[in-house]
């Protein structure tokens, strides 16, 4: 029955969306529709209002929806979607103040006279202004209306100025900062956190383990891990578009000719106007996205710079001719650049602020914050005067910002009613019931979206479908992508759809603002090539993910929350990159090594000499570590030949079985909840049958399954317990040296600390002074390497003084025992220095980018670079699962 | 279809609307009585409470709140009364349209207002004290005042809401958009502290989280208003108005308007319901310092369900107008706007 009620909800929502009612309240009223009346049904008929769930009752799941709404901003999780209503801001402040427009007509003008020069200069805008707005329709329309007159004027083929204005209008989709990027960023996260719990499931259940190693665990994503994933695949359309206009145009000039611009391009007033159009934007975009990706400014902070930021430029474009345009601009930048230099001068933080000399730091600042922000208020209030700009850029982006979050709201109710029937199941059912493993299953997602793009705007997408079908997607070990790629892969898909005839919305959306002379079918020639070269996108993204993944990758590696080398889940990457370093620096390494053997170690104590020896045997051993590892490696790649088949074979019927298993048990819930005897016997009848089908299922194990699997684990398990020999054994020998290292260093402390005991004694009176002395001595002293004995006489020496009795004899004896010890250590490690030192510690700086680069704090930038790629790339895990 | 029974479907649709959104307003007075002030409801003075799983005080009422529970019974019914006068005798849908429109304007315009008030006052006294001033500015008591969330929601947010509603009786504008540049400057405020005076507080990220919900929520029926809500408009887009306004009638009333009333119902039926708890236990933030007024981004629901069932109900009724303009002189296609 809940099947029913499902294809009710999707008939329902397909009549709402095709009617035309706003799709916002289209997929939420649906849903509460089919809810209430799976509720009256099971109520009139199984006299149960919740019979036809998949669990709980229409009001446990009519709740759920609107808790789901108060969730998009109840919570402090969810406030990366701030940022839309910012970037929103600055788009539509861009566009009504034409700075947008000055910006595609001067680079027109500057590249005209290159072959296909025009179109080029729409793609670049297109790419770079349409991002912040996220509504499809809106940025085509713009681009038609601005650059498709332009176009045809210059006797531009009407097939390749559509389609360049079509495909650059979509672009700025996935081109960071889009707030679909956003809101693709803030579903997947939670998709993430789903598929997370999933898989460690699947773990528990495949391996009887509880927890799983954290290096399986699935990378998640955030809004600015989103626009960096999706920075180098919008420059690679960018750049295919581009390149595919620029051979058009050499080939058939007639197409794309050049356009000379009348005047002289060197002449000052041009390059000044060249200037005037062209820096302030890109600067502003590459602020925003600059303080993302530096990981300065979170997103929200930037897209309230890029509002700010676009309402100052607005304040003097709109004045365009007057003499004082410039006058707030000015006042800005003047008093941005003096608080930058007032902060390199002075500590202004205003919490730990002591120092008078930056109390006046402060109050200067303060004064240049009150200039920006009159600049800023002079900016806006020319924006409120003028034409009315600011009241339309405000309505504009309430609109839209509301026209987002209703149907992102809409939809968490709908995704309610999708579970309450059980529709994840059916979903999660197909799609793993699809031969092929990950890559079926994501290329049927992806064709299902593509269709869905010809109806559905990006964000109905975005919220509709990711939430379903991104957690299974996410959970595949096989595949084990991450959340950023996923998200754009799909980003691209939709854009692709938008873009196909005959229902792609952009040609819709052109179709509403070309002139009359422009047929149809132009329009359609003219999206082809751009749909094949998203389609090469698409391809290039999809086979090679670290295009997407690598940015992320390296941001985090190396922004100051980075984790050290020791982190669980770089380890893999860690250690290719190591073994590479070993199998290509044997020589060397053994060199370095060999100069620690011929040292004389008879001036350290004995169990001294045996740590060090231990040690360097530790680092000879390594290569054979080494060569052992990666036998067991050849060794399992050769055993998972035959596994893998079987593997997946055993692993899908277990899955089946476990399906089966929960059904019985929700069988056997409606078993003691129902009274009727027919219906007790049809549910006994079924459960039997399932009885039936899982022993069926389990004979068609293979036999010798078990065998199988516990040699490929027992090679699984050699193989983990040989790298944690490694890693020990090189963490050790490399801590061992820098110990003994450390301890020579402390030569001069020790100096210090026996001259101290020496004035304490000499002074003979033992005061409170003297006692002070005592204990602020051993507590250095217990921090030295092999000081503990001294710090003892010490703490002794110190009791004594405190126990009131007459006993200043053995308190010198206990001074003179610390100084006895003192004396010591301090004789070896004077001889050691001399005779060891600078061997050991040239090793040491040696071993940081080998032996113990698991000991460092950081990665050095060297070292990000050579693992981001590994790391960035998706690892197959699903033999371990 | 005959033209009068056609006739008796507008009024009867008339009807509906018009009582779904007066109830929906006596719904929420009603609810803030009972829960607040112990008053019985429609439900307890009828004595349905068993059918709808609602509780009474097993001491029953004071004769005071009986006889106020009598006056909330003869209001609903007078509500429905009225809503049949209009819809049957003055039948007056562009009338009728137009006074919807002002008042979910004036729900928005009053929300605004209040969200402003509250949302710098509060800030201010959240960083007052955050940073210890509040005593001294304030003294003992007044420290106390600020710090405590029940007393700052009972003595200065509820005076600074219905100051709110009074402003918004004056203001005229659609004043609901400079949420959006608030929303820009307070974020950019919080750009500065950071970057340059490296001083970062909760309740700065409270002022915007507050602001930024309060926008798109109270935008919503100003963008129905503006036919700003995205359509799938494949095949809309070609069709007659009078078949759009049909489609339209038939998804305000399956669609728009069971969305509001289930907000309201299930937010609102109990006293632990999911807009009620927060609201009457001025829930505060977890993270301490931060402003005080998450309970009131609860109501933020209610606004929103308000002022959506009443635009969706001016645009119910515009579309009837629509259909029967139409009909007499078969030839206007000119959209008339609400």
């Amino acid at each position: 029955m809940e099947l029913f009620f499902l294809a009710l909800l999707f008939l329902l929502m397909m009549y709402a969306l095709g009617s035309g009612y706003p799709v916002a309240f289209a997929l939420p009223g649906s849903a509460i529709i089919t809810i209430i009346l799976a509720g009256m049904a099971g109520y009139l008929f199984e006299s149960d209002s919740g019979a036809y769930f998949i669990q709980g009752g229409p009001t446990e799941w009519l709740t759920a929806g609107v808790t789901n709404f108060r969730g998009i901003y109840w919570e402090v999780e969810r406030d990366t979607l701030i940022a839309i209503p910012l970037f929103i801001f600055m788009g539509i402040m861009l566009q009504r103040s034409k700075i947008a427009e000055d910006l595609l007509v001067t680079m027109a003008q500057l590249f005209g006279s290159v072959p296909g020069g025009l179109g080029i200069s729409v793609v670049f805008v297109g790419g770079l202004l349409a991002a912040t707005t996220g509504i499809v329709g809106a940025t085509v329309v713009a681009m038609g209306l601005i650059s498709l007159p332009a176009m045809l004027q210059n006797n531009y083929s009407k097939p390749l100025a559509t389609g360049t204005i079509c495909a650059s209008g979509t672009l700025g989709q996935i081109i960071p900062p889009s707030i679909v990027l956003i809101i693709l960023a803030d579903q997947l996260a939670s998709a993430a956190d789903q598929a997370a719990t999933a898989r460690k499931e699947l773990y528990k259940q495949a391996t009887g383990q509880f927890t799983m190693p954290s290096e399986f665990n699935i990378v998640s994503t955030s809004a600015g891990d989103m626009f960096l994933g999706a920075f180098l695949p919008g420059i690679l359309l960018v750049g295919l578009y581009m390149a595919y206009i620029l051979i058009a145009a050499l080939i058939r000039p007639s197409i794309a000719p050049a356009v000379h611009y009348d005047g002289k391009l060197l002449e000052r007033t041009f390059i000044f106007k060249v200037a005037l159009a062209l820096v302030p934007p890109l600067l502003l975009i590459f602020l925003v996205l600059g303080s993302i990706i530096a990981g300065i400014a979170t997103v929200n902070q930037a897209g309230a710079i890029g509002a700010i930021g676009a309402m100052v430029m607005a304040g003097y474009k709109l004045r365009e001719g007057s003499t004082r345009a410039f006058y707030p601009a000015i006042m800005t930048i003047l008093s941005l650049m003096s608080i930058w230099a007032i902060s390199s001068k002075f500590n202004l933080n205003i919490k730990t602020i002591t120092d008078l000399n930056d109390w006046y730091g402060l109050i200067l600042v303060t004064i240049a914050v009150v200039m920006l922000c009159t600049g800023i208020a002079w900016s806006g209030w020319r924006v409120f005067k003028t034409e009315n700009t600011l009241h339309d850029v405000m309505s504009e982006t309430a609109k839209t910002t509301s026209l987002v979050f209703i149907i992102l709201l809409g939809a968490a109710m709908l995704t309610a009613a999708f579970r309450a029937f059980g529709g994840e199941e059916v979903v999660k059912h197909f799609l793993s019931s699809l031969p092929g493993g990950f890559w079926s299953q994501f290329l049927v997602v992806m064709a299902v979206i593509f269709l869905l793009g010809f109806f559905l705007d990006f964000i109905e997408i975005a919220v509709v479908v990711v939430p379903i079908v991104a957690p299974i997607l996410l959970a595949d070990p096989s595949a084990n992508v991450t959340a950023v790629w996923l998200g754009v892969m799909i980003g691209l898909n939709i854009q692709t759809s938008f873009l196909t005839p005959p229902f792609g919305f952009a040609l819709f959306y052109l179709r509403g603002v070309a002139t009359k002379a422009v047929k149809t079918i132009d329009m359609y020639r003219g999206v082809v090539p751009f749909i094949a070269l998203q389609l090469i996108g698409l391809g290039i993204v999809g086979f090679n993910p670290n295009i997407v993944n690598f940015l992320p990758t390296i941001t985090f590696l190396s922004s100051e929350t980075a984790p050290p080398p020791k982190n669980p889940r770089l380890q893999i990457c860690l250690e290719n990159y190591q073994f590479e370093y070993y199998a290509k620096n044997e020589m060397l390494f053994l060199q370095h090594l060999n100069n620690l053997k011929t040292i004389n170690y008879e001036v350290l104590s004995r169990p001294q000499t045996k740590i060090i020896h231990a040690a360097i045997k530790d680092a000879e051993n390594i290569f054979s570590q080494i060569s052992a590892i990666q036998s067991i490696k050849i060794a399992m790649d050769i055993a998972a030949i035959d596994y893998i088949p079987i593997h997946t074979e055993v692993r899908s019927i277990e899955k089946t079985i476990r399906r089966y298993d929960a059904e019985i048990k929700k069988l056997r819930r409606d078993l003691r909840a129902t009274d009727s005897l027919a219906k007790r016997q049809n549910i006994t009848s079924d459960i039997a049958e399932l009885d039936v089908a899982i022993t069926q299922q389990k004979t068609l194990i293979p036999l010798d399954w078990k065998q199988t699997n516990k040699e490929f684990t027992t090679i699984t398990a050699q193989l983990q317990r040989e790298r944690q020999k490694f890693r020990r054994a090189s963490d050790r020998a490399y801590s061992d040296i820098l110990k003994l290292i450390q301890a020579i260093d402390e030569i001069a402390k020790l100096i210090e600390l026996d001259n101290k005991i020496h004035q304490i004694m000499k002074d003979g009176v033992f005061d409170d002074t003297s006692l002070k002395a005592i204990i602020s001595t051993a507590n250095v002293m217990d921090k030295i390497i092999g000081g503990t004995n001294a710090a003892n006489a010490l703490a002794n020496a110190r009791r004594l003084l405190e126990s009131d009795e007459d006993n200043l004899n053995a308190v010198q004896q206990e001074l003179k025992t610390a100084l006895r010890v003192i004396s010591e250590e301090l004789s070896w490690r004077q001889s050691a220095k001399t005779i060891m030192y600078d061997k050991l510690s040239n090793f040491e700086i040696f071993a940081r980018s080998n032996l113990g680069l698991r000991e460092q704090r950081h990665l050095t930038p060297n070292q990000v670079d050579a693992i981001a790629p590994c790391i960035a790339d998706h690892r197959n895990i699903s033999l371990y699962f | 279809m005959t033209s009068t029974s056609k006739n008796n479907l507008f009024q009867l649709l008339h009807f509906v609307g018009l009582s779904s959104a007066i109830l929906s307003f006596l719904f929420v007075l009603n609810n803030f009585l009972i829960f607040i002030f112990g008053a019985p409801g429609l439900i307890n003075t009828v004595n349905l409470s068993n059918a709808f799983g609602t509780t009474s005080p097993a001491s029953g009422y004071s004769i005071g709140l009986f006889y106020f529970g009598i006056l909330q019974t003869v209001m609903i019914f007078a509500a429905l009364v009225f809503a049949g006068y209009c819809a049957l005798l003055k039948s007056d849908l562009q009338g009728d349209a137009r006074q919807l429109d002002w008042f979910s304007s004036y729900i928005v315009r009053a929300a605004f207002w209040a969200v402003l008030i509250v949302g710098i006052t509060d800030a201010t006294l959240s960083f007052l004290r955050v940073e210890g001033f509040h005593n001294y500015i304030f003294g003992e008591f007044g420290g106390a005042v600020i710090a405590l969330p029940s007393a700052r929601g009972l003595y200065i947010h509820i005076p600074l809401i219905i100051f709110g509603a009074l402003i918004a009786l004056r203001d005229k504008s659609v004043s609901l958009i400079w949420l959006t540049l608030l929303v820009v400057v307070a974020e950019f405020l919080i750009v500065i502290a950071r970057f340059i005076y490296g001083y970062e507080q909760t309740f700065m990220g409270d002022l915007v989280r507050f602001w930024y919900a309060a926008l798109f929520l109270f935008a919503s029926a100003y963008t129905l208003k503006e036919d700003g809500h995205v359509r799938v408009d494949v095949f809309y887009a070609g069709l007659k108005l009078r078949t759009k306004s049909i489609l339209n009638i038939i998804g305000t009333l399956f669609f728009g308007i069971p969305l509001c009333w289930l907000i309201l119902v299930r937010g609102m039926w109990k006293k632990t319901s999911l807009i009620n708890s927060p609201m009457l236990n001025f829930e505060t933030s977890m993270s301490g310092f931060g402003m005080y007024v998450k309970y009131l981004m609860a109501g933020f629901l209610v606004v929103f369900a308000l002022s959506m069932i009443f635009q969706f109900t001016a645009y119910l009724l515009q579309s009837i107008a629509n259909i029967e303009e139409n009909h007499s002189d078969d030839e206007s296609s000119e959209e008339v706007n609400v």
